[in-house]
């Protein structure tokens, strides 16, 4: 239906123009769902930070060393009892075994450097938290929580890569009730196998360790401060 | 009746003419369709890659739109800095100076031996053949030395201490030319050894057998001696040492 544009006409929007009120309509209410959903799911630490896996200075594999040959976590990260920091293992506790094990390895060559000049293997921070979070591992690791539960099975891991989000919303999960997520005093928090039997009590667990309610658990002042 | 003005239409006014029907939309212009299409299929690619985001690990960090002091400018523990040539922030003790309180200065608990005059008048070193005064050998102690020997030792000596830890097995299948054996520490070897020499090869090390002073602290050092003693006479005890009700009687009666 062509129809001559005459001089009343000019200043008329054309008649496909009664499509832009629905087609507006239906894009700002398709934007509405959308854009909310799709910041949510793309900007979420699920996304955005679990899977971080960065290439180390030393193709170290922890699914060798923690997995296969079955070394204990604190034998490198030695301060987790004691100190709110996983300590990396200074280029001695290396050498204490490659010393003399695989001592002409290509792939150990930057540890070797490393021994010779007193300059520090540059290994890259995994798990990473946010400056204005205390997280301490010596609160965590002394009242039962394995290490298993915020790092995932490391002794599977060839490359270590991040595996839970480590939210603030995936914390105050455990931390509203932690109870799930202990494990008794006779079970290494190192150990990566362990699964809860028949008799676990999480509630009994909390009384032992002495771990506080859940208004001082969830409170700001816990983590930040 | 008011109708009847109402329907008089004057005769100099026009006939009002109205289309009944509204004509037929137009068609969509091709150009709008197209951008309502991509628009829709184009929604769908960050989801996609989101999606994909979640299963595929990835070497980059993540990404912060608001930094909200997440990054402050100061040095975490073992960050490393750019101001020091050799990269770490934190720094080494000045060569010379003692920290307080590792001034290490009594012989017997920090080091396990001392500098006696010898026979022939050369000094040589002593070891302590009993457990310092600090240190009171106790169940408790003998367990936290059990805890820290399966962390530290157990890897190369073995559970038992009869030096087939995993390390050394592995070692040996692979047949490394410079590894060797590892010792048995419940050998008779090393039970003549006092525990100052034992104390001594945690913290310094012997022959191929690192150091482990840096990892494992005084106190865990002594404890993991009286573990060590504990594993050395629970290996070479004679039969009347174990409670009856405790012995293997099928072992017994074999013999």
């Amino acid at each position: 239906m062509s129809e001559r544009i005459t001089s009343s006409k000019r200043l008329m929007f054309p008649r496909w123009a009664n499509y832009l009120l629905p087609a507006i309509v239906l894009g700002a209410v398709g934007g509405a769902f959308y854009l909310p959903v799709a910041f949510g799911i793309g900007a979420s630490p699920k996304t955005m930070a679990v899977g971080y896996a960065p290439t180390q200075p030393v193709p170290y594999s922890h699914a060798l060393h923690a997995g296969k040959l079955g070394i204990d976590c604190r034998y490198c990260h030695n301060t987790v009892e004691k100190a709110a920091f996983a300590a990396l293992p200074a280029t001695q506790t290396c050498m204490n075994c490659h010393t003399n094990l695989k001592p002409d390895s290509v792939r150990l060559q930057p540890v070797r450097d490393s021994w010779t000049t007193g300059k520090p293997v540059q290994w890259v921070k995994v798990h990473d938290l946010p400056d204005y979070v205390f997280f301490n591992h010596s609160a965590h690791v002394n009242h039962g929580v394995g290490c298993v539960e915020c790092h995932g099975r490391i002794d599977r891991m060839e490359v270590v890569s991040q595996q839970k989000p480590l939210s603030m919303g995936w914390c105050l999960e455990c931390h509203r009730n932690p109870g799930p997520h202990l494990r008794p005093r006779d079970v290494k928090v190192t150990d990566m196998n362990w699964t809860p039997g028949a008799d676990f009590d999480g509630e009994a667990l909390k009384k032992d360790y002495g771990i506080r309610d859940t208004a001082y658990m969830q409170s700001c002042y816990t983590c930040h401060r | 009746m008011a109708h009847d003005t109402h329907d008089k239409t004057p005769a100099n006014l026009p006939k009002a003419t109205y289309e009944v029907h509204a004509p037929r939309l137009p068609r969509i212009p091709f150009l709008a369709v197209s951008v309502g299409l991509i628009t829709v299929v184009g929604s769908w690619i960050p989801l996609v890659l989101f999606a994909r985001a979640r299963q595929i690990p990835s070497s980059e960090p993540r990404v912060s739109f608001v930094q909200d002091m997440g990054t402050q400018p100061r040095y975490n523990a073992q960050q490393s800095s750019e101001v020091f040539e050799d990269g770490r922030a934190a720094r080494l003790p000045i060569p010379g100076t003692v920290a307080r309180g590792h001034l290490d200065e009594d012989d017997h608990y920090h080091h396990g031996f001392e500098r006696v005059k010898g026979p022939d008048g050369k000094m040589v070193n002593k070891f302590f053949d009993t457990f310092p005064e600090q240190v009171k050998v106790t169940p408790a102690l003998v367990k936290r030395g059990q805890d820290r020997f399966n962390i530290y030792c157990s890897v190369c000596h073995g559970l038992d201490g009869q030096g087939h830890g995993q390390v050394n097995e592995m070692a040996v299948e692979d047949k490394e030319a410079k590894w060797v054996q590892v010792a048995s520490l419940p050998s008779d070897a090393v039970r003549v050894r006092p525990v100052g020499h034992i104390y001594n090869t945690i913290n310094v090390g012997i022959r191929n057998m690192s150091g482990y002073g840096a990892q494992v602290p005084v106190a865990d050092r002594w404890a993991i001696v009286a573990y060590v003693r504990s594993l050395q006479y629970g290996q070479n005890a004679p039969e009347d040492a174990v409670p009856a009700e405790n012995r293997n009687t099928s072992q017994a009666a074999a013999k």
